[in-house]
């Protein structure tokens, strides 16, 4: 099936579905709801083959380009049936699990996780390591067939969820840094794990503190080498930056839209419009290419920074543009409408702190594409 | 489609060419290039390859004459200038009335050495392009800020038209949108002209006993610079399209992003050459000049995001975005 069929077939699809796909409660969800929602949505699409084209055979795909799964997420975020941002997460990590898990791991998980049966979390940050990624301290210690976790996450999104975890732990010695760092695959009801949700800023528990209190993971659940776990990072964040922000685009130009459909007349200075489509445009063009670039088979990696940058650049200013036209709805607006705006415009000042922050890509630019030698 | 090695061979003799000095030597290296025939034959594709070198070495020609008066299916050559618009605008230049042609636009380096002009006029609401023999008209450079370019202003009164076709307003629209998408290729090629100037700055200038280059406050603007040169290009690639029609909505995004982007790198790079950036010995003003001039060619970035706005918000829904 080639990208246009796929489209063609989607859509059509698409229509005749739309009202079972559509969260029954209207935009106001909980994140409860909200997450059975995604599920359904998952199913549905599974089950109907949607969701397995562009997904190797081996993990329960159709095979195909990759193309197709960000025409997915673009089509069902342009319908406003999806949030982009757990929907995407399967973009994230599936494709590390394929790269690293052992193959029958891979091939018995990743179908869970395409069909929305299960939720995973990604365990990278602590609390004494946001940027800092190579100095993180959660330990695990051999102990015959299995590792022995000891230390605590903090910001994993979803964690309360989440029936899996991508972990990063300390194998090394505590100086070895980005050499010492080993990642697993890990069932987060396991006995030793504790998960606390954390209030965000918009008002949803959106991630956790994760307690690991000598919980035990078996060998095989290692992902790519021991003490090779900074490979597994490094090679997951370039995902992190290429579909699931195409689906993230396809989701600004919705909500972009619905303001243009919505706002009254004269809210909107025409200039701060103008500007704001623009780079909503200049975003969609660049990530088309990284998409593309994917589908070729290229591998993706630094430059992948430059589509993080626009997007949180791109994804603040619409949000900003948001709190000029409908400022009342966004400070004391208490009808749904007011609700969405002001929870998407908190949660639009993330853009610029998670997957790698702006400095931090700006960091990666500097180094890595403008050859500027290491910082100081 | 030019296949890829076609592409690079044209883009390295394009290379060469704006390598001379004078307007007419690099006028006469197009020539011999081929650069019309190739337009003709290849369409679009031809355009970033031109237009980013000429920005690049910060050369001047006649080639956005070329693509103007070809895009409205009129003959290109060396001899035939093209009437631009007025700075910052892209409204027509000529204007008839009472029989007589009234014209004020703009000249490119190729006005002077012409002997014909192609100039858009309105008539009674409807389009023609004319051409005049340039004798019949006034020009003068307008030296500013950026007098190298070589833009002379043009005006006539009731001027001598020596032909003229009907122009729809769907073929300006196009000619416009061809000529955006060049010019924001040369503002990019400027741009990255810019940029590496102050790289190159950033990585051999000591102070405090180390390149300036590994400074953070250095870095992150020099990277801001690269987001903003790829951001314009890929914008600008979408708008070209592959097919032989430039996207007029497109076109007219692209151009404005390589405007308002060119500022910010011009900003960026020229506090990273801080006192050196500021001389005229330095190489880098040149490029500052030459990016604040075009963005006034074929409407500004201003003017042209104020526009979209303003239609968006009459239409109250978003352009399609081009599909994956
Ligand atoms: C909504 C949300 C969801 C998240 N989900 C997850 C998740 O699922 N899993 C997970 O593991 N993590 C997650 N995170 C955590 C996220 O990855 C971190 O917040 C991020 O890496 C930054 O770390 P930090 O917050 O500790 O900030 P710090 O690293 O302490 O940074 C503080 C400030 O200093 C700047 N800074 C730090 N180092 C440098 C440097 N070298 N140069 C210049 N500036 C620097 C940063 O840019 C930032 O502005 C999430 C965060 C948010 C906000």
């Amino acid at each position: 099936m080639d990208l246009q069929e796929f489209r063609t077939g989607l859509d059509a699809w698409l229509d005749e579905h739309e009202p079972e796909l559509r969260a029954e409660s209207g935009p106001d969800l909980t994140l409860d709801e909200e997450m059975e929602h995604l599920s359904k949505v998952k199913r549905m699409t599974y089950d109907a083959g949607w969701m397995r084209r562009g997904w190797p055979e081996r993990v329960g795909g159709l095979g195909g380009s990759t193309l197709m799964r960000a025409y997915l997420g673009e089509a069902l975020a342009s319908r406003d049936l999806i949030e982009p941002g757990v929907y995407s997460m399967t973009e994230v990590l599936a494709p590390t699990m394929i790269e690293f898990a052992r193959p029958e791991l891979a091939a018995e998980m990743v179908p869970r996780l395409l069909r929305g049966d299960e939720t995973w979390c990604q365990g990278f940050s602590e609390p004494s390591t946001g940027s800092n990624l190579g100095s993180l301290s959660c330990r695990a210690r051999r102990d015959g067939d299995a590792w022995r976790v000891t230390g605590q996450k903090v910001w994993t999104s979803l964690a309360q969820y989440a029936h899996r975890c991508v972990l990063l732990t300390r194998t090394g010695s505590p100086e070895s840094s980005h050499r010492g760092i080993t990642a697993m695959f890990v069932d987060m009801d396991s006995p030793g794990i504790t998960v606390r949700p954390i209030r965000a800023i918009h008002g949803r528990d959106e991630f956790c503190e994760v307690f690991f209190d000598d919980v035990r993971v078996p060998v095989d659940r290692t992902l790519g080498e021991v003490g090779g776990g900074w490979a597994v990072a490094m090679d997951l964040l370039p995902y992190e930056r290429s579909t699931s922000l195409w689906h993230r685009g396809a989701y600004l130009r919705q909500r972009l839209g619905r303001l243009l459909a919505t706002v009254p007349d004269g809210a909107i200075d025409p200039g701060d419009l103008g500007e704001v489509v623009q780079m909503v445009f200049a975003f969609h063009a660049r990530s088309r290419g990284t998409q593309h670039r994917m589908a070729r088979g290229e591998r993706l990696g630094p430059e992948t920074s430059i589509d993080k940058v626009l997007l949180a650049t791109t994804e603040q200013a619409v949000f900003d543009l948001v709190a000029d036209a409908v400022p009342t709805a966004i400070a004391i607006g208490d009808d749904a409408d007011g609700d969405r705006w002001r929870t998407e415009f908190l949660y639009s000042r993330a853009a610029t702190i998670y997957g790698g922050s702006a400095e931090i890509q700006r960091n990666i630019i500097a180094r890595r594409l403008l050859d500027l030698g290491t910082e100081r | 489609m030019m296949d890829a090695e076609t592409a690079e061979l044209l883009a390295e003799s394009l290379g060469r060419a704006f390598r001379h000095e004078s307007v007419a030597a690099v006028e006469a290296s197009l020539a011999e290039v081929g650069w019309r025939e190739a337009l003709q034959e290849e369409g679009a594709a031809v355009i970033p390859l031109l237009f980013t070198r000429q920005g690049a070495a910060n050369a001047t020609s006649g080639a956005l004459d070329d693509l103007l008066t070809a895009a409205l299916g009129l003959p290109a050559d060396p001899g035939t200038a093209f009437v631009l618009p007025e700075f910052g605008t892209y409204g027509t230049p000529g204007r008839v009335q009472d029989g007589g042609l009234t014209v004020r636009g703009l000249g490119t380096a190729r006005m002077p050495s012409a002997a014909r002009a192609v100039l858009l006029a309105e008539r009674d609401g409807a389009l023609q392009a004319i051409t005049v023999e340039t004798g019949g008209l006034c020009t003068r450079p307008v030296g500013g800020v950026d007098p190298r370019l070589g833009l002379v202003a043009v005006e006539g009164q009731g001027v001598l038209a020596s032909g003229s076709t009907a122009v729809t307003p769907a073929a300006w629209e196009n000619a416009l949108a061809s000529g955006r998408v060049a010019v924001a290729y040369e503002l990019i090629g400027a741009s990255r002209a810019m940029l590496r100037l102050a790289r190159e700055h950033a990585v051999t200038r000591i102070q405090f006993g180390r390149p300036i280059g590994t400074f953070q406050a250095v870095r992150h603007r020099l990277a801001e610079c690269l987001v903003a040169i790829e951001s314009a290009e890929a914008a600008a690639a979408i708008a070209l399209g592959t097919g032989d029609r430039v996207s007029p909505l497109l076109a007219g995004m692209a151009k404005s992003l390589a405007g308002r982007n060119a500022r910010t790198v011009a900003r960026h790079c020229q506090q990273v050459l801080a006192g050196v950036g500021f001389t005229d010995e330095h190489d880098f003003h040149h490029y500052f000049r030459r990016v604040l001039t075009l963005d006034g060619l074929l409407g500004d970035a201003r003017t042209l995001t104020r526009e979209l706005g303003e239609e968006l918000l009459r239409d109250r829904r978003l352009p399609a975005a081009p599909p994956l």
